[in-house]
């Protein structure tokens, strides 16, 4: 009797009581094509984003943009841009950032950019940092062991063009700002794509927020750092580090571009395919650390009822749970009860805000009804909302 | 920035506000606007107290 075959992966079966002296060598042969097989369908199942939840950076894409809806900002120290994008700064009004900022075509693959523009031509002095970038929660980086033996060496990729050339960089820190490796990384021509990957052995020392709700670590791009935040490239270092010494600073030009998008963190040692997420799915990871609920005409934020005169409890559900019990805020909301409008003066906690909801109550200046239905809206324009507030 | 505090219906302190804002703050450590808050603090602030 002849060898068979498998049915799905043709294998070889060596015939029993026969391949006396070729059976091993059949073997082997068919080991070398299970593993071949094992390989090329992970790289495939990579390169088709079916790996899961492989990019640690939530709006890596640039898609979201809650907050300014695609209009341009001039952020303080602290301020979000677009989605789950940080801007840390010790200089006022040195740049803006504007999702699709000057109207370039993004990258194959990609819709959307962050685009920074340089508002003068500042010269950093050296306790001065601009960075954009991420603080990553400890339960998405958790994972990672940083701060131990073992810890995953992780690869930051991105794509990035700017009007300027040279060595640029950035960072990543842990939450307290005590452990630093700043990396760089070369733009070789103006106001072309380039995408650029960086890999980093996981840090085996200093302290790591493990899994909680607390940064697990920042990833930062930097825009102009003085000597005091810049230090050797590509290693450790103790202390707080933005950027390596001589990195490009875009502030230092007026009008100067730096676009980036496309921004992947992953566990492992190769920068892999861009993990896109349905847009809902990216909607909903955003809004676990910020929640805007507007649109339209009278949107309606919650409904309740009158608590006193001038207050109505009103019950908002988020769409997610938040990170943690938000911050909330109104803009242009009036209380409705029956046909009469009240327009909001404040909001308080007091009647109980949790990670799922807010029973917020809302003060207005009217005289409501005690015990009426009351409901919360935007009064008559497009741009009020209501907002919720978990940022890292 | 002026912080007012709020109380709940019992008269305890239950969150922040800024003046001029429509806002409130939750008392809770993980929210970076009562980080702000409690830094303002530190550094000699005082909020004006709850309205009555």
């Amino acid at each position: 009797m002849a060898d068979s075959t498998t049915t799905n992966l043709l294998l070889t079966k060596p015939e029993v009581g026969a391949s006396t002296d070729t059976w091993g060598t059949k073997i082997n042969a068919d080991l070398d094509l299970v593993d071949a097989k094992f390989t090329a369908d992970l790289l495939s199942a990579s390169a088709n984003g079916v790996t899961g939840f492989k990019n640690r950076i939530i709006n890596g894409a640039m898609v979201i943009d809650q907050r300014n809806a695609g209009a341009s900002v001039t952020p303080a120290n602290g301020d979000y841009t677009l989605d789950r994008i940080k801007v840390a700064t010790t200089q006022a009004s040195k740049f803006t950032v504007q999702q699709n900022a000057g109207a370039v075509t993004p990258p194959s693959g990609f819709k959307n950019y962050l685009g920074v523009t340089s508002s003068s031509a500042y010269s950093v002095v050296s306790s001065d940092y601009f960075l954009i970038g991420q603080a990553l929660e400890g339960f998405n980086t958790s994972d990672l062991g940083f701060g131990a033996a073992g810890a995953s060496t992780i690869t930051l990729s991105f794509w990035v063009r700017s009007s300027l050339t040279g060595t640029f960089g950035g960072a990543i820190n842990n939450s307290a700002y005590s452990r630093s490796y700043p990396f760089s990384y070369t733009v070789s021509t103006a106001n072309t794509w380039e995408q650029k990957s960086v890999t980093i052995a996981g840090d085996t020392t200093g302290t790591w927020i493990g899994a909680t709700n607390g940064v697990g670590l920042y990833a930062w791009f930097n825009l102009g750092t003085g000597s005091t935040g810049s230090t050797t490239a590509n290693a450790w270092a103790a202390g707080s580090y933005y950027a390596p010494t001589g990195a490009v600073s875009v502030v230092g030009t007026s009008g100067a571009t730096f676009y980036i998008t496309g921004v992947q963190l992953e566990k492992g040692s190769t920068a892999t395919s861009f993990d896109y997420r349905p847009y809902g799915t990216e909607l909903m990871l955003c809004q676990r650390y910020y929640f805007r609920n507007t649109g339209s005409l009278y949107a309606m934020h919650g409904v309740g009822t009158v608590f006193s005169t001038t207050q109505a409890d009103v019950y908002t559900k988020f769409p997610v749970s938040m990170r943690i019990i938000p911050t909330v805020s109104l803009s242009s909301t009036q209380i409705q009860v029956g046909a009469t409008l009240y327009a909001a003066t404040s909001v308080s906690g007091a009647a109980g805000v949790t990670t799922d909801g807010a029973f917020s109550r809302v003060g207005t200046a009217g005289t409501m009804i005690i015990g009426y239905a009351a409901i919360l809206t935007n009064a008559n324009n497009t741009s009020g909302y209501l907002d919720a507030t978990a940022e890292l | 920035m002026q912080y007012q505090i709020q109380n709940d219906v019992n008269g305890n302190p239950c969150a922040i506000a800024i003046v001029g804002k429509i806002i409130s703050i939750p008392m809770n450590e993980g929210n970076t606007d009562y980080q702000a808050y409690l830094k303002w603090l530190a550094e000699g602030n005082t909020p004006l107290p709850a309205d009555e």
